[in-house]
């Protein structure tokens, strides 16, 4: 059989990861083109890493050898967009961005955030990556509706369907969510929508000490005020992307509502807390600072990390990156406060990183899941980035296996 | 396994002796007048009485039974409190039932994490209860949850009224503990997101039994909003209340619930509850729910969308026990239909909200067309239908027709693009409907994620995917429930 697809790249391809190259990046222009590559490459045992916008490769161990990269680059058309019954289908390959363009012409949008320019459709259900609104908006698992997949025998399949609504068959979709390309390639994707927001605020509080940050977000969540982001983060010693100088810890809520209601809950949630110092941002400047607040870790060096708490640690999280603190010079922390989720960046040397992972990983009474998203392809080799899988591990490897038998999929590179 | 060696007794005595060994001599049910209570689920035309029931108190027992079973390939089906409407819970011929009523204990309320941990016999609305006093509530509500286990709700990805805004179980699940067909106990921990690796816990979630037996569930719990408000507007057409709905999505409210209900139901609920709904041919209700200042002005769009689209009169609840009110005559609607048919037959197939109106025309003209009365309660939000489809079982012919009838309108709602069930799961009810919205290749994976999980079958076989019809399967007369004949329970 030909193989199919346009083919490019080869060893000085742009698609490496940790520095292997793939032999060669294919570009199937459609679903049936990368269930036939699929097909091909499981007969050959040839290894393939699906590649969306290519913001997360290297996410995942280092591969010991790359056969092929499909990119789904070409599959970026959103297919249908419902408004009437806010639900829209997008191929795998869409960009997050350009599909919110498509969708805000009648007034909505999918409310999934990415720290990078050009993330998609399928990176983010791969990944079930999101930002400060899974808060109130949900991870992207959360919002998936139907999915249709490219599975390694070749067979292309669907699950889910178009309404919002439905409980026949298995979430095969939820299945692919946090899957990162171990199980089948996702080639299209329906997801229910939301009305865009008919005006937001953020209010930003600074706090000099820890438990007057805890003591804020504890009265906003007992509180009946519905802000859309609950956000911490800590001042990072070399300062990126921070509004102001004083205070090492902030908060920012965003509320999201009628324009006339936002006043008062700004002004509710600022009488909740006991800051040194709160703002209320708006209009363009509100957009620069969220952009900005899930974008700028990512910039700056060092190893990131994510993990999880339960929200009532959320002290202990923050004690813990003080005492980082004091031993490493440049650490940052940004998370979801009232869910329990955030990421870390310390940049530092490698054994020192590695010895954090290992603190934390043994402080399970703070934090779980900690994976390693990003770091040097040396601290990759002293660790396993995602950590233990605990009981999920061998029903996912089942899962893995039944599904693609030759293994050829993120092969040894994903959680599963 | 093989049922004819064993006669009369297919399970065989040295099983049960070891059942009996497991759970002590309570815990297991033989009594044929009591494997009765065990014969069907809250849909009663699918029976079939189990050879025997067994009572685990704990995790460890569950467990054990399922090793046994494992151990002689007998099927199990676990079962909650029997309300689910699809025949999830119908026992399988041959098959040992495990009943866990008896592992109703709630194990942690957590409010600092926001996180109820309980077994899975305890009932749905038991968790708000235990969390009331503090400000907080669980948020999905199927009209059963007065009586329907949260393990059942798991099973089924159990919906409610107000999904529309809150999203169905799925998204209030954050961890489970489940017994593998093997015996082995699993830990899923979403820890709400971040876990690494594929939403296991995400596929066990609306897996009607098929995959594991759940033995402890984590909920998240939500903070009761701030303020609620909640209308009644009357008009002379269901169509009529489909256009104001369509305009309220269109102004980007997005209500806590959005339902529908047509004639029949209200002649029905007004009979039964007595709800004193002013008369019409449909009523819609309204919800919002949300901090003060949001709801009220998004309240005063709602009460002038829905006059515009021709209400005759629109109610607006002044207090909690208004609202109360008229939330008894819609969660009540499906248990009244009693005082307006002998038997009747209920579907719950989805369309795309845009859809509605072509999809109840047809109904109507499938009414006119059939002679049987079709009434019509609906979550009129996400589309999902509730079609209750009247008939008398004295009437020779007349429940095959209705079961026929049930299934012509599942074909609208797939021509439409919708779904076959929006959360009272497939079951045994439609399991051969099942290739009418799925291809053999997309069954066929969600079998290949099946046998991941349980490589023998033994998890509630014969349940959600089509297979040739089983003999304990054959519809049947409609008998009370054994439930509703004691009065603790209605049918919802």
């Amino acid at each position: 059989m030909q193989l199919v697809g346009e083919r490019r790249g080869g060893p000085s391809g742009p698609a490496g990861i940790d520095g292997v190259m793939p032999r060669e990046v294919v570009e199937p222009a459609s679903a049936e083109e990368v269930a036939a590559m699929l097909a091909s490459a499981s007969k050959q045992r040839t290894s393939v890493v699906v590649r969306g916008g290519g913001t997360k490769m290297g996410w995942g161990r280092t591969p010991s050898a790359l056969d092929v990269v499909l990119s789904t680059t070409r599959l970026n058309a959103v297919v249908a967009h419902e408004h009437a019954d806010l639900t829209a289908t997008m191929q795998a390959g869409a960009r997050l961005d350009e599909v919110n363009h498509v969708l805000a012409r009648h007034g909505q949008w999918l409310p999934i955030e990415s720290a990078f320019d050009g993330s998609t459709i399928g990176g983010a259900i791969a990944t079930n990556d999101s930002g400060p609104l899974r808060h109130r908006y949900g991870a992207p698992r959360d919002l998936l509706i139907g999915i249709r997949l490219a599975l390694t025998d070749g067979r292309l399949i669907k699950a889910g369907g178009n309404v919002v609504k439905n409980v026949a068959g298995y979430d095969i979709g939820r299945l692919m969510s946090g899957s990162h390309g171990s199980l089948a390639a996702i080639v299209s994707a329906t997801f229910k929508l939301s009305p865009l927001p008919a005006a937001t605020q953020t209010l930003v509080a600074t706090f000099d000490r820890a438990d007057t940050l805890v003591t804020a977000v504890s009265a906003i969540t007992t509180s009946q005020l519905e802000p859309a982001a609950v956000e911490v983060r800590t001042r990072s010693s070399i300062g990126s992307g921070f509004s102001r100088t004083s205070g090492p810890f902030e908060l920012l809520l965003k509320f999201e509502s009628t324009p006339a209601s936002l006043n008062t809950y700004v002004q509710r949630a600022r009488a909740l807390m006991q800051s040194t110092d709160s703002q209320v941002v708006s209009s363009q400047s509100e957009l620069d600072l969220w952009r900005e607040h899930i974008r700028a870790l990512w910039r700056s060096a060092g190893m990131v990390v994510r993990f999880a708490w339960l929200p009532a640690s959320l002290s202990a999280v923050l004690t813990f990156a003080e005492e980082l603190r004091n031993t490493v010079a440049d650490v940052e922390l940004i998370g979801r406060a009232a869910l329990g989720s955030g990421l870390f960046r310390i940049d530092a040397d490698v054994l020192v990183q590695r010895n954090i992972v290992e603190r934390m990983r043994s402080r399970s009474d703070i934090f779980r899941h900690v994976v390693v998203l990003r770091a040097e392809p040396s601290l990759k080799q002293q660790l396993d980035v995602w950590g233990a899988l605990g009981d999920a591990g061998s029903l996912g490897a089942s899962v893995k296996h039944a599904l693609d038998p030759n293994g050829i999929l993120n092969a040894g590179r994903g959680p599963v | 396994m093989n049922t004819t060696t064993r006669g009369a007794d297919p399970l065989g005595s040295a099983f049960i002796a070891e059942l009996r060994r497991i759970v002590g001599r309570t815990g297991i049910v033989t009594e044929p007048l009591e494997l009765l209570t065990y014969e069907c689920d809250g849909l009663p035309h699918l029976r079939h009485a189990p050879p025997a029931v067994v009572l685990p108190s704990s995790a460890e027992q569950v467990q054990e039974v399922v090793r046994l079973c494992h151990r002689h390939d007998v099927p199990f089906v676990a079962r909650g409190h029997g309300s689910g409407l699809s025949g999830g819970a119908l026992p399988i011929p041959g098959g040992l039932v495990i009943g866990l009523a008896r592992l109703n204990r709630v194990l942690d309320v957590d409010i600092p994490n926001r996180r109820v941990t309980v077994e899975p016999g305890v009932t749905n609305l038991e968790i708000t209860r235990q969390v009331a006093a503090h400000g907080f509530y669980y948020a999905p509500d199927p009209s059963s949850q007065q009586v329907c286990s949260i393990g059942g709700n798991v099973a089924e990805n159990s919906g409610g009224a107000h999904c529309l805004k809150y999203g169905f179980t799925v998204h209030h699940v954050l961890a489970v503990e489940a017994v593998l067909s093997n015996g082995d106990l699993v830990h899923l921990d979403s820890s709400i997101a971040d876990a690494s690796g594929p939403d296991l816990l995400g596929v066990l979630v609306g897996s009607e039994g098929t995959l594991a037996v759940v033995t402890k569930v984590t909920v998240r719990i939500l903070r009761r909003p701030e303020a609620v408000q909640t209308l009644l507007a009357a008009y002379d057409s269901v169509s009529a209340a489909g256009t104001a709905v369509s305009e309220i999505i269109a102004a980007g409210i997005i209500p806590a619930a959005v339902e529908i209900m047509d004639g029949v139901s209200l002649i029905a609920v007004e009979a039964a509850v007595h709800p004193n709904f002013p008369p019409a041919d449909a009523i819609l209700i309204v919800e919002l729910d949300g901090p003060v200042a949001e709801v009220h002005e998004q309240f005063a769009q709602v009460e002038a969308i829905c006059h515009r689209a021709g209400a005759t009169t629109v109610e607006v609840a002044r207090d909690e026990a208004q609202r109360a009110r008229i939330w008894k005559g819609r969660k009540g609607a499906f248990a009244s239909m009693g005082r307006v048919t002998p038997n009747y037959y209920v579907q719950d197939g989805v369309v795309p909200r845009t859809k509605l109106p072509e999809v109840l025309d047809r109904i109507r003209q499938l009414e006119a067309r059939c002679g049987l009365r079709i009434g019509n309660v609906f979550h009129a939000g996400d589309g999902n239908l509730h079609p209750l489809i009247c008939y008398d079982e004295k009437i020779a012919g007349q429940s095959d027709l209705a079961a026929q009838v049930g299934a012509e309108i599942l074909q609208y709602c797939i021509d439409a693009g919708g779904s076959l069930t929006g959360e009272h799961g497939i079951g045994a009810d439609k399991a051969e409907y099942m290739p009418k919205m799925f291809s053999d290749d997309d069954l066929d994976v969600m079998l290949t994620v099946r046998r991941a999980f349980d490589p023998k079958g033994l998890c509630n076989p014969g349940k959600v995917f089509p297979t040739p019809r089983l003999c304990g399967e054959v519809p049947g007369p409609y008998h009370a429930h054994p439930l509703e004949k004691a009065g603790l329970a209605e049918r919802f």
